[in-house]
């Protein structure tokens, strides 16, 4: 675990100073960040312009859903999105070589090899939102629905991650995956919505197939202290099983690297 | 330090002949055929060694590189490399060896090379003290004392190869695989990293297993050369042995001061090359002495050279199955 954190540290480092080096990148992504959240809002502010409620989330309930999406998605353009460009890009270029040459752990060091900590601006646009929902539901979190919904936030990162990881790993048998991003960006995005709102064939593929709800669904319950307790130690097994799925497929999918020749 | 047994490497490759139809047909049926990139190659490397390791391009050179660093799992056969196999990536085993790929780099392109040297030294767990130590000893032998602080970007080529063995020399690996490591240098810039992979083997014994397409490299750095073809070992043994082996005659080369008729020449020997002033005899080991004391006797020599024959052609001959 210390090395783990070590070996973070030091690709953290390189992040930061690759970062610095272009600073413009910084107030452009910021700028980017401020219009993002200007669109993500806009869909709710329309639907429930012309209803209290929808598929009974009143709209302050709605906000905490966003802030939890936005969150994530500051984690997913700061950290998974760059890794995965960065992965395919790897493998096609048979550069990955030197990242199998190294002597840690191939998938800590592939998952971390570009992020981009400006991007990450979306975080605390997230952070903004959920304020913001919390006041207008004059609701203060016990510690305990705090805690939870932080430990759910978590199991939703390692879910992400885990979903990427999987995406990935098809990248070793198929090569070019231009489209992965855009694909994965698009399925991401159904988790603006609480996953009630899904219905029929939807809302099977996002609770059991892409587990949407357990994105952001269950860690704006666990805030609101409507999650059952049964309900997130599911989300949290979901969780841990996606991401112990994704590690053996990876190890797998090492197996079958080729390398680009020279 | 290396022991290599029977090994081999197949792969599953696609091939359609040109057109639309032909392309249409892939998608539903694909036939394969099975490339024997490896082909049951066996040999031994001794520690400290500087070995060629040398082919066509193809020949699977690059192939068995990749199997001993790890990076790639044989379809069959065994090999150790430090006491380890490779393909099961152990740590310890990649934290003693390198692989330096001339036309792939590690080097973090948007910040300066020491960025590259300090996250290697996290990766590789090297105490601070150890790795200092070490990053002076390559800053000088290769002297990057202001190169190293600026961004890889900006590097020339040559600068870059420096900046890369300095980064896959950190950890001070007992085994170095280099892969075409002058590739697309100047002359003045590829004898510089000959002299220091030579020095830097002298200094720490490390094996060094080379390719290269420059006999100049392998003229400068092996002793042994190891050489394979369409994944088959052709030969393994002494450079010197090989040339004698493959073209045993010695070239010798005059410049006439006058002109001599051809028919005239050519009773000195077989000609290799001839111009007006200047003709290159081929002459057989064994008849050396007497012929150069004819040509001195009969000749106008102006200026006479005695020398091997060109390692390119050592080559050819081999990879066309002369001899050897």
């Amino acid at each position: 675990m210390r090395r783990a954190l070590q070996l973070l540290g030091a690709q953290l480092r390189v992040a930061a100073l690759t970062s610095l080096q272009y600073r413009a990148d910084f107030f452009a992504d910021g700028v980017m960040s401020l219009f993002w959240l200007a669109v993500t809002l806009a869909p709710l502010l329309i639907v429930f312009d012309r209803r209290p409620t929808l598929a009974g989330w009143t709209f302050p309930a709605a906000l905490l859903v966003i802030g939890w999406f936005t969150l994530l998605k500051g984690v997913l353009d700061g950290a998974v999105n760059p890794c995965l460009v960065a992965i395919v890009e790897h493998i096609r270029k048979g550069t990955l070589d030197f990242v199998l040459l190294k002597p840690a752990d191939a998938q800590l060091l592939v998952s971390t090899s570009r992020i981009l900590p400006w991007r990450g601006a979306d975080a605390l646009g997230g952070v903004a939102v959920l304020g913001f929902a919390l006041v207008k539901l004059r609701h203060l979190p016990t510690a305990g629905q705090a805690a939870a919904s932080v430990v759910l936030f978590l199991a939703a990162v390692a879910l992400l991650y885990s979903l990427w990881i999987l995406a990935v790993s098809i990248a070793f048998w198929v090569v070019k995956l231009d489209n992965l991003v855009y694909l994965f960006g698009s399925i991401f995005d159904a988790a603006r919505w609480p996953v009630s709102v899904f219905r029929g064939v939807f809302r099977f593929l996002f609770t059991f197939v892409v587990p949407l709800a357990i994105l952001t669904t269950y860690p704006a319950m666990a805030l609101l202290g409507t999650l059952t307790w049964r309900t997130g130690a599911l989300a949290l097994s979901g969780a841990v099983v996606f991401f112990l799925a994704a590690r053996l497929v990876f190890g797998e999918a090492l197996r079958h690297y080729t390398s680009a020749s020279s | 330090m290396i022991q290599v047994e029977d090994l081999q490497k197949l792969y599953l490759v696609h091939r359609r002949p040109p057109g639309v139809w032909p392309a249409l047909k892939s998608v539903l049926r694909r036939p394969r055929e099975t490339v024997r990139a490896v082909d049951g190659i066996s040999f031994s490397i001794a520690p400290g060694e500087r070995v060629g390791f040398l082919g066509p391009n193809g020949a699977g050179k690059t192939t068995t590189l990749k199997m001993l660093s790890g990076l790639l799992h044989p379809t069959a056969g065994e090999a150790r490399v430090a006491g380890f196999i490779p393909w099961r990536r152990e740590a310890d085993f990649l934290g003693r060896i390198t692989l330096v790929m001339g036309q792939k780099q590690q080097l973090l392109w948007d910040l300066p090379a020491e960025e590259t040297f300090e996250l290697n030294r996290a990766l590789y767990g090297i105490p601070r003290a150890e790795h200092r130590a070490a990053l002076a000893e390559l800053v000088d032998l290769l002297d990057l004392g202001k190169l190293k602080s600026v961004p890889v970007r900006q590097l020339s080529l040559g600068e870059r190869m420096k900046c890369e063995l300095c980064a896959a020399l950190l950890h001070r690996p007992a085994v170095l695989f280099l892969d075409e490591p002058t590739i697309g240098l100047d002359v003045s810039m590829q004898a510089a990293l000959r002299a220091f992979i030579r020095a830097y083997n002298e200094r720490s014994g490390a094996t060094v297993v080379l390719t290269s397409h420059y006999m100049d490299d392998v003229l400068a750095l092996c002793r042994r050369v190891i050489v394979i073809d369409h994944g088959k070992l052709r030969y393994d043994g002494g450079l010197a042995e090989l040339a004698r082996a493959s073209r045993p005659e010695k070239l010798v080369a005059v410049r006439l001061s006058r002109r001599v008729a051809p028919a005239d020449l050519s009773r000195y020997g077989a000609i290799a090359e001839g111009r007006e002033d200047r003709v290159v005899f081929q002459v057989a080991q064994e008849a050396l002495r007497d012929r150069v004391a004819q040509i001195l006797a009969g000749l106008p020599v102006a200026d006479m050279t005695i020398e091997d024959p060109p390692l390119e052609d050592v080559f050819r001959d081999l990879f066309a199955g002369k001899k050897g």
